[in-house]
This record gives C-alpha cells, structure tokens and sequence, in this order.
C-alpha cells in the first residue's frame, strides 16, 4: 500500500475504533456470557459460574416443545406479513400522496404512530379491538357485521396484532420511500409520458426497479425488528389462547423471568439469532433475483 | 371518456385512498387524547363513548400528582440526549471509514456490525446489567446511556448516506493536504446534515421510548427512572384502580413531547431524505 | 501548625462518622405510593400511617439503624430480586408472594427465621397463612397478608332477573349465569353473568383449585412428585367452569372489568379489589355489593395465598433485619395488634395473617366487603408451595384458556397439563 493508503487505512481504523471498542465490551461479552448460559440449567439467582452444565439440553427441549415452536410459527407469520404488507401499503400510500397536495401533511398524519411506544399502542389498540364496547365493532356493526372478539379468539388474534404492527410501522417506511421517489429525476417520467406510457406502466418499469435498494433495506431492517417483536404481542396478546399469539421474544422473556429458567430462555435467545440471520440471508437472495447485489 | 374526466377520477380515488387510511391513523390518537380526559367508567363504557361528557382536565394534573413527572423527563432527557450524540458521532465516524476509506479486514467487519443487529436484546440484558455493576455505573444515568452509545442500524444508513457523496470533494481535499479527520469534520458531517438529523431523530424517540431496559435499571435505582417506565406504574398492580385510567393521560405526557420533536425537526428531517436521497438512486 | 489542625480534624471527622455509623436495612417491598408514604388528609398530615411512618418510628427508637424502602411493582419484583443479586446489591429484606418462596429457598435466598419468631407464629398465627410461607417443611419468613377468594356479585343485578340469593351451589351458579347473560340483537353483551379476573395466572387458577379442594381433589401428590390433575376431582372441578362458557353464562371476551362497569352479575376476586370496587361503584357500592362463600360443588372450600416479610440469607444485618422485622410483625401493641397488622388492615385493606390483629380492626375487617374472606379463612386451604410455581400455574392457565375455548376438551386440556407438570416436578424431586 502507498504512504497515502497507510494513511486513510490508519484512520479508518482509528475511525471505528471507539465502536469496534463499543462491540468488545458490550456485544462479545455479553454474547459469549449466555452462550455459556444456554449450555446450562441456571434459574438466575445462583452464580453462573456453579449452574451445572447441560449440554445441548435446552436446544433440544426447546424444539420438541409445542408452544417453543408454535411461537417460532406466530413469529414467521406476523414478520413476514407485517413486513410485506407493511412495505406494499407503504409503497402504495407513498406514490399516491406524493403527487397529492399537502404531501407534507398528509406524511406528518401517518408517522403519528412512529413517536408513540408500543405500549400506548397495545393499550390504545387494545380498547379499540374490545369485542363488547370496541370502537371498531362499534363501526363494523353500522355496517350490520356482528362482533368479532379480535384480541381473545385465537383465529384473529395474531391478525389483530399485525393489523397494528402494520398500523404502526407505515409511518416511517412512507418517509424513507418518499425520499428514494423525490430523487428520481422528473425525465425520466417525462420521456415515458411522451412514449404514451400510461402511469401504472411507468410505475412499474421506472419507479419500481429505481426504489429496489429501498424497498431492500427497508425489508431487510423490518424483518429483524419484527422477528424480535416482544411489546405489542405481549400487551395485546395475553388475554388470547398463547399457541395462537405467543412470539418467540415473548417466550423468551417469560421463561427467563417467571419460570425463572436463564439457561433455556438464552437457548431460545440464540435459535432466534439463527433465525434471523438464515431469514436475513434468504431476503438478500430474492433481492439478488431482483438485481440488487448485497447492501451495496 | 375524456382524458380530463379521467383525471378526475384518478384524484378522487388518490384521496379517496389518502383519506381513508389517514382516518385510521389518526382514530386511535384522537382516542387516546379523547380518553385522557374521561372518567374511568367513560373509558370503559358500552356503548363505547367517543368524546367525555365533561372533559376532566384534573386527569393531566392528578398525574403530576402521582407520579413526578418532571423527574421522568429529566432523566429521559438527558438519556435520550446523551446517547442520541454518541450514536451520530460513533455512526458518522464509522461510516466514513467504511464508505470511503479502505484498510484491510473493512468488509467481514462491516458484516460483523450487521450480523450484530440481528441477535435478539434478552442475550445483552442479564450481562450488560452485571457490566455496569462491574464499572459501578449502576446508580449514576450512565447505565442507561453507555449500552446505547453505538448502534449497527446508525452505522448501516449514515454509511450509505456517505457513500453517495462525491469522491472528487474528497480527493481534491486531501491534495490540498487535509488529514481524513479535517476531510470528516468540513466535508461529510456538512454533506449529510439531513441524515445525521434523521438518525438524530429516530435514535432520540427510540431511546426516549425505550422500555426494557430501563425498567430494569430502575427497579434497581428508582432515582433513574424514566417516562415510559413511570407512566406504566400507573397501570401495573402498583397502585389501585384509582389511577388505572390515568394511564392513558400518562401516555400523551410521553408521546407529546416526541410530536414536538418531530414537528420541529421535520422540515430538516423531511427534506433531508428528500434532498440527499438513499444510496445511488 | 496547619497540618496539625488537618489531622485534628481528620481523626475528629474519622471517630464521629464510626460514633454515626449506621446499620443500613434495605427494604424491597410492592406497595405503592400511599402504602408507603401514608394516606394524608388535604392539608398533608398523615391521617392512615404508611410504611415509611413505622420505619421512621423504629429509627427513631433505634438511631443506629437506617431503613431504606425500595418501593418495586409487583411484575417487576422477582426481576429486582434476580438482578439485585446479580449485582452483588440484593436487598436486605423482602416481601414475598409465597410462590416465589420455593425457588428462592433452594437457591439459598432466604434466610432461616429466628426460633423466637417461629414460635410466635405457631401460636398467632393464621394455620393457612404459616403454610403459605411454609416451604420444604420450613418456615421461611413472617406471614403478613393472607388472600383468600370469595364470590362477588352485584345484588342489582340479581334482583332484576329474580334472585334474592347469591348461588349457594355451584349448579346454581351454573344456572343463574346462563339466565343473567344479556346479548343483544347485534351479538355484542350487554350483560354477562359470570366474567373472572383475566389479569393474571392467579384470576383462573386460583378458583379452580378452590372448586379442586371442594371436590377433595389435590393438585399434586403428598411428596410432590406426582400432578394429579388426571383424576375425577381434577376434570370435574374443570368442567364446572367450561359448563358456563357451554351454557352461555360468559365467553372469552369477558373480564373482571365487565363487573366493575356494572355490566356482570358475578366474579370470584381476592380481598384486594375492595377498593378498586368503592371507587368503582361510588356511593351505590353499598347497595350494590354483596359478597358470599364461593358456591361450594362438595365441601365448603376456599383458596389462598399469602405475602410473607424475610431476609436475604447473604444480608450482611441479618440479625438487625430480624430485630426490625420482630418490631414490625410479632411484637404487640397495647391493643393486641402488631404495627404490620395495623398497616394491613387501616392502609392496605387486607387481611393480616395473625389471629389477633384480625380482631383487632373490626370495623376493617368486618365490614360489607372482607367479612365474609376473614369467615372463610377457616375453610381456606393455602395453594401448594411447589417449585417452579409460576411456572406451572401458567401452564394451568394455558391449558383452561384453551378449554375454555372449546379448542381442546376439558380431558385433553388436563392431560396435556399434567405431561408438562410431571415433567417440571421430576426435576426437583
């Protein structure tokens, strides 16, 4: 490497160094911490260091147990339809009220929920989906549809929660699409209009193929928020039959602090891991498919 | 049918469309500001009440009488303040590096950063909570700030950001004999002020509303407790049902302040991601 | 001539912080703002004394001690105690819910009760409230709240569809909810006759073992090894409840806050919700409330649980913190009551576990609401201190939800139950 090179490749270490520092202490230590708890059977409040060890055991009770892997199922389902049908009524919404007046209003509206935390969220939407005094059956039964009981009836309970999750996610995923829209130059649009191209057609071979990196990160980063989703399920959910509703971070989180099983909650905490990444690396495939290379 | 008319058509189901999803945006909010100021037996009235009789605007003021609210906000606050400055200079620095510097080793640790993103938070609470008692910050805000003061999702965009900021503005400076950090502080961080405020923005309310972990630390240090922690005290089996329905009026003291963050930043934040744009579009 | 003052004043600060050094007590408790810092009048005295009072009066008393009060939400609290350890910064005394008991005695939490304290409680003591923080054979702290289960209905209610009576069997329950349920022509309820307490494991589980025990049923074997939840008792006791989703007298939807609204004639709650159903009702809460026996299906049975005061077996005061504990819960005042007793029955509105403190607040304890929980202790059969408790409560509750819901029959659902549970004891015993 020249003298330059020396240079710039002695501060772009110097550059990542308080993060990669940051990793060192505060991601090493804590991953390799309970990874050595998942190989025991160690309820918290004895030292780790004189939980016995166990092995595989906690990986292996985990995938033979019935509501482990119905909250691995509830977890697929909810992140791959909130992300999807999240990121198309995002599109969708994102086109239209860019060529709409007021845009800015119309944005500021739907991004509402991205300041609010899940918890207001769970409360709010939990009222609303109330099957006796709910605004929203209220509102279906003008059009004479009968109750539903959304949050306790086991076949639209993940439903309700990923209506929400949704509800809650567009927000943001309009304001970042917006942005990749406004930086497609206007002749491009205007040469395709003088083709006598109508404007599904250049929605579809102009806008589109020029929002793929977007529309990459944006499901790429959705997918690993929604696969750890923990809050709204475990609000909304707790009234609902678990197997229908339960997420693996909710599992997670009660076999850790009411069972009082360390040990088995950080196994379930790295087959999660694993999850996210094979989902991650699959989602980079498809958009391979689609012409994009990786994160570049 | 005319082009005009068809036009016409196309607009009114644009607003249509518009109009009808931001009725459903909004449904819950207004809800939520209407419920602050019911009675607790409004809330859970059938038929479903939408506005209170009486709008009980004593809710807004029994709530700094349960629960210091002004102490929660001091603490969030600086939390969210603190750690929203650690990650702008942490994430601008790295991404620098990694968008326009080379050393070896750059790609298997920017991947590294990204696969860091995907572990789930339970594997970082037990043992980040036995660190902070090891560097004894336990009992200071420290132990809310220093976990959060690197995050891979600030490095991943601000990188991307970088990248598309020309390579000439660079080499030009660096001829004219600038060292890479003169070229950080006078040529990306002004070049890519929007993202910096867009990263600003979504760390700041992610931290603000962060829930998890501060809980944890405040049942340990009730002195660091912060918005959303206190505001749900209100609804656990810590008080009775006399405050149960101030929740709701707890919660618009928590995402108030968030609103006016945003509005106020908006314009940069908007135009940010509308000027800069993502990537190589 | 400096230096010597310096030094002066060094050894000074040095003798005088020894003469002041206090013995600090850390105090983790789950009650809230006005149980702690006392229910005080407009003008701000304390007119109810909380429990920062009572700490501030043993202070006072003994100026080498130093009480801190933590105060942490119950959902939070085995949290607290878990990292609290983990930080090497346990507090030094607890109250507990006695389920937690089990798994913090054999992690080697708990510390043992002083023999001059476990007398005491053999003698004053509640027989269902010493069996609550009776874990492995031993005492493992002082009782302070026993919680009972009682059946709450709404005599309004009642008397509209033509009952004078509360349901003196659980048939009759049965039969008057079904008939107090009112749908409307849209399917929403108006009305339910039956809703239960949805907040927690406890809401479910606890009445059904108090139907369990009616029956002569136990939920485990003697020595623990065995879930008994196969047997007649265990399925009967089940179908009972499901009996009423299949007759109509509530569904899924229903919760305890339905009752509170006024919009259901009966629930099965714990003595806690007393005050959550005065603000509730106002002043039609007299004329509104009624609270009887839980309809018996054989023998007259109730459950309980209990909350009990110990000590952190690492604590390094333990001896003062069983001194301040003494004070608090055994030594009597001049009306036979101890100060914890005082503190239950005048701020919290509970039920304390020793035999004279309940006679002591008549006007508490045998009002409208409690007097009927304070009769009952004598049927009260305390839920069993079992390893693992939440746990296996939660799958209880798991499994009666999905009954409930005609997803699985009442048979399938204890089986089901009963494989998970076996499993979880034969690892402890």
């Amino acid at each position: 490497m020249s003298k330059i090179g020396h240079k710039r490749a002695r501060a772009g270490y110097g550059f990542i160094s308080p993060s990669l520092i940051f990793y060192s202490i505060f991601f090493i230590f804590p991953v390799a911490f309970s990874l050595i708890a998942s190989f025991k059977r160690w309820n918290g409040l004895v030292p780790l260091f004189s939980a016995a060890w166990v092995g595989l055991d906690n990986y292996k009770w985990l995938f033979g147990n019935d509501l482990f892997v119905s909250s691995v199922i509830n977890t697929v389902i909810y992140s791959v339809v909130t992300v999807i049908a999240g990121i198309f009524i995002s599109l969708v919404l994102a086109v239209l009220i860019n060529g709409s007046k007021f845009s800015g209003f119309w944005r500021l509206l739907f991004f509402l929920p991205a300041v609010t935390p899940a918890v207001a969220i769970g409360t709010i939407w939990g009222y609303l989906y109330r099957a006796n005094n709910g605004l929203i059956n209220q509102i279906l039964g003008w059009f004479g549809i009968a109750p539903i009981r959304w949050l306790t009836d086991p076949k639209t309970a993940l439903l309700s929660i990923i209506i929400t999750a949704i509800w809650a996610g567009v927000g943001m995923q309009i304001l970042i699409i917006t942005a990749s829209l406004q930086n497609i130059p206007q002749d491009y649009y205007d040469a395709a209009k003088i083709d006598g191209a109508g404007s599904f057609r250049i929605f579809w071979s102009i806008t589109l193929p020029l929002l793929r990196p977007i529309l990459l990160f944006l499901t790429a980063t959705g997918m690993i928020g929604a696969w750890q989703v923990f809050d709204l399920p475990y609000i909304m959910g707790i009234n609902a039959p678990a197997k229908s509703v339960m997420t693996v971070s909710w599992y997670v989180y009660e076999t850790a602090f009411q069972s009082l099983r360390m040990g088995r909650a950080s196994a379930g905490a790295f087959i999660l891991f694993c999850i996210i990444f094979i989902a991650n690396i699959l989602v980079l495939r498809a958009f391979k498919k689609g012409g994009i290379e990786g994160y570049e | 049918m005319n082009s005009k008319s068809k036009r016409i058509i196309k607009e009114f189901f644009r607003y249509l469309i518009i109009i009808f999803a931001a009725f459903w945006m909004v449904l819950p909010f207004f809800w939520m500001v209407s419920a602050s100021l019911m009675t607790p037996q409004e809330i859970t009235s059938i038929p479903p009440k939408w506005i209170p009789e009486k709008p009980q605007w004593h809710n807004y003021i029994d709530v700094l009488k349960r629960v210091p609210i002004g102490k929660y906000y001091l603490n969030s606050l600086l939390v969210a303040g603190t750690a929203t400055i650690g990650v702008i200079l942490t994430s601008s620095l790295a991404g620098y590096a990694f968008a326009k510097l080379h050393f070896p080793g750059k790609k298997p640790v920017f991947q590294f950063i990204l696969v860091t993103m995907m572990f789930p938070v339970f594997i970082f609470l037990i043992p980040n909570f036995f660190l902070m008692k090891t560097f004894g910050m336990l009992t200071n805000h420290l132990s809310l700030i220093v976990p959060f003061l690197v995050s891979g999702y600030g490095i991943f965009l601000l990188r991307q950001f970088i990248m598309s900021i020309p390579d000439e503005l660079l080499d030009s400076a660096r001829i004219d004999g600038a060292s890479e950090f003169k070229i950080y502080r006078s040529i990306i961080l002004p070049n890519i002020k929007p993202g910096l405020s867009a990263l600003a923005i979504t760390t700041f309310i992610g931290q603000w509303n962060n829930f998890l972990w501060p809980m944890i630390i405040s049942s340990f240090s009730p002195n660091l407790m912060t918005v959303p922690v206190g505001i749900q005290r209100l609804a656990l089996a810590f008080a009775s049902a006399e405050t149960q329905h101030l929740v709701l009026t707890g919660l618009v003291y928590q995402v108030v302040p968030m609103l006016i963050v945003f509005v106020y930043f908006q314009k940069n934040f908007i135009k940010g991601f509308v000027v800069s744009g993502f990537g190589n579009i | 001539m400096k230096r010597c003052i310096l030094t002066i004043l060094l050894v000074a600060l040095l003798v005088s912080s020894m003469a002041f050094a206090k013995t600090k007590l850390t105090f983790a408790v789950h009650w809230s703002d006005y149980q702690v810092e006392g229910i005080k009048d407009k003008d701000g005295k304390v007119v109810t004394k909380g429990l920062r009072q009572y700490a501030e009066e043993y202070m006072a008393a003994n100026p080498d001690v130093e009480i801190e009060i933590q105060m942490v939400p119950f959902g939070e609290y085995l949290t607290r105690i878990l990292v609290g350890r983990l930080a090497g910064a346990a507090s030094d005394i607890y109250v507990l819910y006695s389920l937690w008991g089990v798994q913090l005695v054999e992690s080697g939490v708990l510390d043992k009760v002083p023999k001059d304290i476990t007398s005491a409680l053999k003698n004053d003591f509640v027989e269902a409230a010493v069996g609550g923080a009776t874990i492995n054979g031993e005492v493992r702290g002082i009782p302070t709240e026993v919680a009972n289960y009682a059946l709450v209905y709404n005599k309004k209610i009642l008397k509209a569809g033509g009952y004078d009576q509360p349901p003196k069997t659980w048939d009759e329950l049965i039969e008057m909810a079904s008939k107090l349920t009112i749908k409307k022509d849209d399917g929403t309820v108006q009305q339910y006759g039956y809703v239960y307490d949805t907040s927690s494991n406890s809401g479910t589980v606890h009445p059904y073992l108090a139907r369990l025990y009616s029956l002569g049923g136990q939920l485990f074997s003697n020595d623990n090894k065995k879930c008994l939840l196969d047997s007649k008792e265990a399925l009967a006791a089940l179908d009972a409840e499901i009996e009423i989703f299949r007759r109509g007298g509530t569904d899924s939807a229903a919760t305890h806050a339905d009752f509170q609204n006024g919009r259901a004639a009966m629930v099965i709650l714990a003595p806690w919700w007393e005050s959550s159903l005065k603000i509730a009702f106002g002043d039609k809460y007299e004329e509104t409330i009624g609270v009887a026996p839980i309809p018996p299906m054989k023998d007259p049975k109730s459950v309980s649980y209990t909350w009990f005061v110990g000590v952190d077996a690492l604590s390094k005061n333990k001896n003062e913190a069983w001194k301040f504990l003494k004070w608090l819960c055994i030594d009597p005042l001049s009306n036979g009551s101890t100060r914890m007793g005082e503190f239950l029955a005048n701020n919290i509105g509970a039920i304390p576990s020793r035999k004279a403190d309940i006679d002591a607040f008549p006007d508490k304890l045998n009002d409208l609401y409690t007097s009927v929980y304070v009769q009952e202790l004598a049927n009260t059969v305390p839920e069993p201190n079992v390893a693992q408790g939440e746990e296996i409560k939660n799958i209880i509750w798991r499994e009666i939800k999905e009954a409930r819901q005609q997803r699985k029959t009442p048979e399938k659902a204890l089986a089901d139950a009963k494989k998970q549970i076996d499993e979880i004891l034969s690892e402890f015993y």
